[in-house]
């Protein structure tokens, strides 16, 4: 029980921290078509948003983040973290990051319950503080009753919420959500944009959220990021650097 | 009908397909997410037994389990006897000879497991062993029946190897695909065709049994 307590405060310590992802990354795609990302941005705690069109470099700029993709150069920290620095050699193991990823299609387990789907990524905690961790987190999502469901026994929008509460129960350092309510009614986005506000007034954390979609730009954003042909090429508040349509 | 016979027939398959169980699920993992460029060699290799006379396989193994290779000497000086012509060497040549058929099964159903998903494992803290073994897995279970029921069942029609490796000793070496051949040579077609029809049975049976299983399996896996 005091194991318990103990964590709990220390878990509640780390989601109140501060810290800036910095990155400066490059990353080229020979065999393709000689596609090159080349990005260099200072993330704040809070939601920022990565608009572009569709083979902006949005998806590969998250996963050089995440480390599923190694960039060509450039040097990523989160805090006095360094996680990747093509100088100094150092690429930190995508399983070391403490980066909450929720992909586009989601990627949840389609063997596992929700509930074992939450949990994964927290395995290692005493079994205790797994559950209230779980419960915690579902509650808050509004995902509760769900919990001895299979993903393919629930709706879109709760598959969304379910891939939301596994990313952020294990305390992430940096929070990457790649267009994860595209395929969603208005209705359930705007419900889970309030959520995931909710949740990021009380963690502040850096959020980096790719979309491309003006809506939820405007819904989300603290800031934006402008990202087109691998380049950012604008950055402010949603007012500021959103195109006129 | 000689029981004998189907008996180490049936035992043969059995330990056959339990190896194969565990030694192909290593080399499988491997063959599908090994970048090394000249992967595709080890890919022929353990093809090989697919395209290669049985009578050539069985040559082969023949040579690399009698008394003069290095594996042979060193099991007669373990044990005292060699490995041709006995169980023990019917069984590594079995391994051999079905090794492509639980290979590839096992490897199709890796690959076929979506790469986002062992992603998602992976930025969630799991280690390779761990994604492996609760995430590709389960989700390769239909892949991994039909590998262990093709090992099992390819072993238990084999013929070539056996009679190279393993000759004609009933009790020991004597399987139900010699013992039909042992018939049909002593012209008894009565007795060939119970026995032939007792391996055709057995066959349907298992093969039956293996789609029927994979459709049961992958709807109460995924969708319950």
């Amino acid at each position: 029980m005091r194991d318990t307590e103990n964590y709990l405060d220390s878990a509640a310590g780390l989601s109140q921290r501060s810290s800036t992802l910095n990155l400066r990354v490059r990353k080229r795609f020979d065999s393709l078509s000689a596609f090159e990302l080349e990005v260099s941005a200072s993330v704040n705690p809070g939601i920022a948003i990565v608009f572009g069109p569709s083979g902006a470099g949005k998806t590969t700029l998250l996963e050089c983040i995440a480390g599923l993709l190694t960039p060509n150069s450039g040097r990523i920290s989160i805090a006095d973290r360094l996680l990747f620095d093509s100088e100094r050699k150092v690429d930190v193991d995508v399983r070391c990051r403490k980066i909450g990823y929720v992909f586009q299609d989601l990627a949840l387990f389609p063997h596992l319950t929700v509930k074992k789907n939450i949990e994964y990524g927290i395995r290692n905690l005493p079994k205790s503080v797994r559950e209230q961790k779980v419960e915690a987190i579902a509650d808050s999502f509004r995902i509760g009753a769900l919990a001895n469901r299979k993903p393919a026994k629930i709706s879109g929008g709760e598959r969304q919420r379910v891939a939301l509460a596994r990313a952020i129960v294990t305390d992430p350092w940096v929070l990457l959500l790649d267009e994860p309510l595209a395929a969603l009614d208005q209705r359930t986005k705007n419900k889970i944009i309030d959520d995931l506000r909710a949740w990021n007034s009380v963690n502040r954390i850096p959020v980096l959220y790719v979309t491309h979609s003006r809506e939820e730009v405007f819904a989300l954003g603290e800031r934006v990021l402008l990202l087109e042909a691998g380049r950012i090429i604008a950055e402010g508040t949603p007012n500021d650097v959103m195109p006129r349509s | 009908m000689d029981w004998q016979s189907l008996w180490l027939t049936t035992r043969l398959a059995s330990l056959v397909a339990a190896i194969l169980f565990v030694i192909a699920l290593p080399i499988a993992y491997w063959i599908t997410y090994s970048r090394w460029r000249l992967k595709f060699l080890a890919e022929a290799v353990v093809a090989l037994p697919i395209v290669l006379p049985p009578t050539v396989l069985g040559f082969y193994l023949l040579v690399a389990l009698g008394p003069r290779s290095p594996l042979g000497h060193l099991w007669q000086s373990l044990t005292g006897h060699s490995l041709a012509f006995t169980f023990q060497g019917l069984v590594i040549g079995s391994v051999i000879y079905s090794l492509p058929f639980a290979v590839q099964p096992f490897a199709a159903s890796f690959a076929a497991v979506d790469s986002r998903l062992i992603a998602a494992s992976a930025t969630l803290g799991a280690s390779k062993l761990r994604t492996f073994f609760e995430i590709i897995l389960p989700l390769s279970v239909s892949g991994i029946v039909a590998g262990v029921v093709l090992a099992f069942a390819h072993t238990l029609g084999e013929f070539g190897v056996v009679l190279m490796i393993g000759g004609n000793i009933p009790g020991v070496t004597r399987t139900v695909s010699i013992e039909i051949y042992d018939q049909v040579q002593a012209l008894d077609y009565s007795s060939a065709g119970v026995t032939a029809l007792v391996l055709l049975a057995i066959s349907f049976g298992l093969l039956s049994l293996l789609y029927a299983l994979n459709r049961k399996l992958l709807a109460v896996w995924l969708w319950k």
